[in-house]
């Protein structure tokens, strides 16, 4: 009797299975900065919906739907599991909790399969793993009607009704105030730039020009025109992200180190820099052993930049290799000119400038 | 938020209530109704308040280096801010020289700041040490410096993730068999280790084997205490007590070690990898005390900081906590107990850096750099209200000795239902994190009352070590009827007495 019944019980399952036909296929994903990429969906009421999450984080998340307007209930409730919490998925024994998919491990992926409730409404859907229900939620709408406008749905997170990811950067047009102080030049940021090594420094010279100087190779990387840098992925997310240059290169120097003391290869050492009266920073480094230090400075009207360097203890010929631009040209106030740059003597290279002029 | 909000304003209400009842009670003797106050300070406009770092300047004042690199002091008296220096690169640690001068460890070097000119503002910002790889990643944060009686430094490399990439251009020589695709690695030099800043500036590797280690500190006898993240091979988090040329068991920085020749670390087997490490002094369950521990710090404030004095303050970032732990040494090893502390009692969560000023307040920066968190300061003071808490859990040859701040009756210590006692450990495997494995309940033998109910010895069905023993206090009440604080001890055991 026991094995008719279970053969009827599969029949009539494999029969609601297959009837039941899935009506829509909703995938998430959970990401870094704590949210999931999709905030909302829309299901129609009643509904068959198979959600497909999956965690490309590198921690450990899950996902809870609702009762409509218990997201805050749950998230608590979880909290309140304490050391049940693990145990429990950290998923609250309340009836608030509508569907669930317990907890994932980074690269996991897991489905559920449910039918959407009857009654329409906005039901919410949360990460109860402990700290991140404030942050990482969105809206299953049940309807057949339209979802609101993204910027006014008061059932997404506020950073997600621009629609970009929290992870992407804001509008530079509408820059916010960054600093408790004000932002006129000169200023700078150490921060992670584009077409530059890990330790680079990025210096706002004038209203227009700007350049990035590399901390590694102790050198001018480049320089551009226009607006300075958009920092506020790196400073906003947590992942891999770059300040943005907002302006137009108009000097890139070549990946050789452009000074030479003696015949060997240079090595080069940063140590560090000093902001002159004016704010300007005079970065110092050693080549060879010899210190160098070098001031850059915006050239008049901002026609360019102007290169101090100071060798104080100079004592052998050095060569400066000047790389070939577009929209630039460069000179060296000492020296003689060679085909790749200028050669100057012990005493001329102890101060010299290098002029990196704009093209009009 | 809500909940969050709720407990805000009913901490108001009762710092309220208490500020009133000492200004109308006049000259007569009132307890304050709570042990422990705790203020937020108004951030200047602009800043982000993400806080990467603190200490106090000679004159008292607050410095804090923050997450879009400024480094500002504030006066508390005046509650004022001024900027100091601006520009750095993920500054997560300062150490005090003088009045204007200090060292800074952020991403890319440990830098000395100094105001030459005495306009109060920074002007000369120069190397002290950069002899480390990076490789432009996210995750390569750079923890310290502590200083200790020799004048020597430490500072903790984090290892790079894999949930970024590695730059083409890097700082330091590239090893392939350090990088894995998946979890941490240490493809670029001293990833994952301590290292020691000599007193003559030289930079070396001291001690390797950590996966995410926010938070160097010493306790009062000079051991240097490092906490670590839950992740691949760290099962749940711990705080180790380091000691020089010792492995503390993530292998990514194994690579860095001088003369290794054993091929990509976490291809060892576990059971090798397990045998050449050294376990944890304090492991914080995960989930139940601590998620993402921070900064250890002793309180060295003599008892101006409430009875907790010698132990070890520890900040977390998920919870609005701070982890308090009583350390121990036992078979020649330090060990012991961590609890809750100042739960729910106003304090945010992203507690990510800690220091005691000169009256022995607790100054707590907060940060979140998108993991769960919060920004801003809040400062901890002691109203001299004695808390009814747990002083401290040592082991005694089979079972513990727990020790209250206040006394009990005896009933109630010598009554077997209000302690529930469990034991579990966490695996050591490449798997992010661990569950809590073979948990099981532990009887009670038998229950000895000391000290007027101040200490009670419990013997217990079985010790075992390498096991974390946790232990549940339920409706305990003081002679003078306060009701426990925190009610949840978790010991380490890695060795029996």
């Amino acid at each position: 009797m026991k094995s008719l019944k279970n053969i009827w019980l599969s029949i009539i399952t494999l029969l609601i299975t297959t009837s039941g036909s899935i009506s829509q296929t909703v995938e998430l994903k959970a990401v870094g900065g704590l949210q999931y990429d999709v905030v909302r969906f829309k299901v129609k009421p009643g509904g068959k919906v198979k959600l497909v999450l999956k965690n490309t984080d590198d921690m450990d998340h899950n996902l809870v739907i609702t009762e409509i307007g218990a997201r805050e209930k749950v998230v608590k409730a979880a909290f309140q599991l304490a050391e049940k919490g693990p145990k429990m998925e950290f998923i609250p024994d309340i009836s608030e909790v509508l569907y669930s998919i317990g907890v994932i491990s980074p690269g996991e992926e897991k489905t559920l399969t449910f039918t959407a409730p009857s009654k329409e409404g906005v039901y919410p859907y949360v990460c109860t793993y402990p700290g991140h229900g404030s942050f990482m939620f969105g809206a299953m709408y049940v309807t057949n009607d339209e979802m609101p406008e993204l910027s006014e749905d008061l059932h997404v997170p506020e950073s997600r009704r621009s629609g970009q990811m929290a992870a992407s950067s804001h509008d530079h047009h509408t820059q916010k105030k960054f600093h408790p102080y004000e932002t006129t030049p000169p200023y700078m940021y150490r921060i992670f730039m584009p077409d530059s090594g890990p330790a680079s420094i990025a210096v706002r010279l004038s209203e227009d020009l700007s350049y990035c100087w590399d901390a590694v190779r102790c050198q001018l990387r480049y320089a551009w025109s226009g607006e300075f840098v958009d920092p506020s992925e790196p400073w906003s997310i947590k992942g891999d992200a770059m300040a943005k240059v907002l302006g137009e290169k108009f000097y890139i120097e070549n990946e050789n180190f452009p000074l030479h003391i003696g015949n060997s290869p240079s090595e080069v050492e940063y140590r560090g820099y000093r902001l002159n009266n004016d704010g300007f920073p005079e970065f110092l480094y050693t080549v060879n052993g010899y210190l160098v230090h070098e001031l850059l400075l915006p050239m008049r009207d901002n026609n360019g930049i102007l290169r101090k360097f100071r060798i104080p203890d100079l004592d052998r010929d050095l060569v400066v290799e000047s790389s070939p631009q577009k929209m630039s040209k460069v000179s060296v106030s000492k020296g003689s000119k060679t085909r790749s740059g200028y050669e100057l003597s012990a005493g001329e290279g102890k101060s010299f400038e290098l002029s990196i002029d704009r093209l009009k | 938020m809500v909940w969050y909000n709720i407990i805000k304003s009913w901490f108001y209400l009762i710092t309220i209530f208490f500020i009133w009842s000492c200004n109308s009670q006049g000259d007569n003797h009132i307890m304050p109704e709570t042990t422990y106050v705790v203020d937020s300070i108004d951030m200047a406009d602009g800043l982000s308040g993400e806080v990467g770092a603190m200490a106090f300047l000679p004159s008292g004042k607050l410095i804090a280096a923050f997450r879009r690199g400024e480094v500002m002091t504030y006066d508390i008296e005046k509650r004022e801010w001024s900027v100091f220096a601006q520009g750095l690169h993920l500054p997560l640690g300062i150490e005090v020289l003088s009045e204007n001068e200090i060292l800074v460890m952020q991403y890319a070097e440990l830098t000395r700041i100094k105001d030459v000119d005495g306009d109060g503002q920074a002007d000369q910002y120069l190397v002290e040490t950069d002899d480390f790889g990076i490789s432009g990643n996210y995750h390569e944060f750079t923890y310290g410096p502590v200083k200790d009686e020799s004048g020597n430094h430490f500072i903790g490399l984090n290892s790079t993730s894999s949930g970024g990439v590695m730059m083409d251009e890097l700082r330091g020589e590239k090893k392939e068999i350090g990088f894995r695709e998946k979890g941490m690695y240490a493809a670029v030099p001293y990833r994952g280790w301590l290292m020691k800043w000599t007193v003559d500036g030289q930079l070396q590797p001291f001690a390797s084997g950590f996966r995410s280690p926010n938070g160097l500190g010493f306790d009062l006898d000079g051991h240097l205490l490092v906490t670590d993240n839950q992740g691949d091979w760290v099962g749940t988090s711990p705080l180790f007590h380091v000691e020089e040329g010792k492995f503390y068991g993530h292998p990514a920085s194994l690579v860095w070690e001088e003369g290794w020749n054993r091929g990509r670390p976490s291809d060892l087997p576990i059971e090798v990898l397990d045998s050449m490490r050294q376990r944890p002094a304090v492991l914080f369950p995960h989930n139940i005390i601590a998620n993402s521990p921070t900064q250890p710090l002793c309180d060295d404030t003599g008892g101006k900081f409430g009875p907790f004095a010698g132990q070890i303050l520890v900040g977390e970032m998920n919870q609005e906590r701070i982890v308090r732990v009583m350390l121990e040494e036992v078979g020649g090893a330090l060990q012991g107990a961590c609890v809750p502390f100042l739960d729910e009692q106003g304090l945010r969560k992203g507690n990510n850096r800690l220091a005691f000023d000169e009256e022995g307040r607790l100054w707590v920066g907060q940060n979140a750099s998108g993991w769960a968190g919060s920004s801003g300061i809040q400062c901890i003071s002691y109203t001299g209200k004695m808390p009814f808490d747990i002083l401290t859990m040592k082991i005694i040859e089979g079972g513990f000795e727990l020790t209250f701040t206040k006394e009990i009756s005896e009933d109630i210590l010598s009554d077997l239902n209000h302690y529930l006692v469990s034991s579990y450990y966490y695996n050591y495997h490449e798997k992010y994190g661990s569950d809590q494995m073979d948990k099981k309940d532990i009887g009670i033998q038998s229950i000895e009352v000391l000290d007027k109910g101040k200490k009670v010895r419990l013997l217990l069905d079985t010790m075992e070590k390498d096991r974390i023993y946790e232990m549940q206090l339920q409706d305990v009440v003081s002679q003078d009827q306060d009701t426990l604080e925190n009610n949840l001890i978790c010991y380490t055991v890695n060795h029996l007495k």
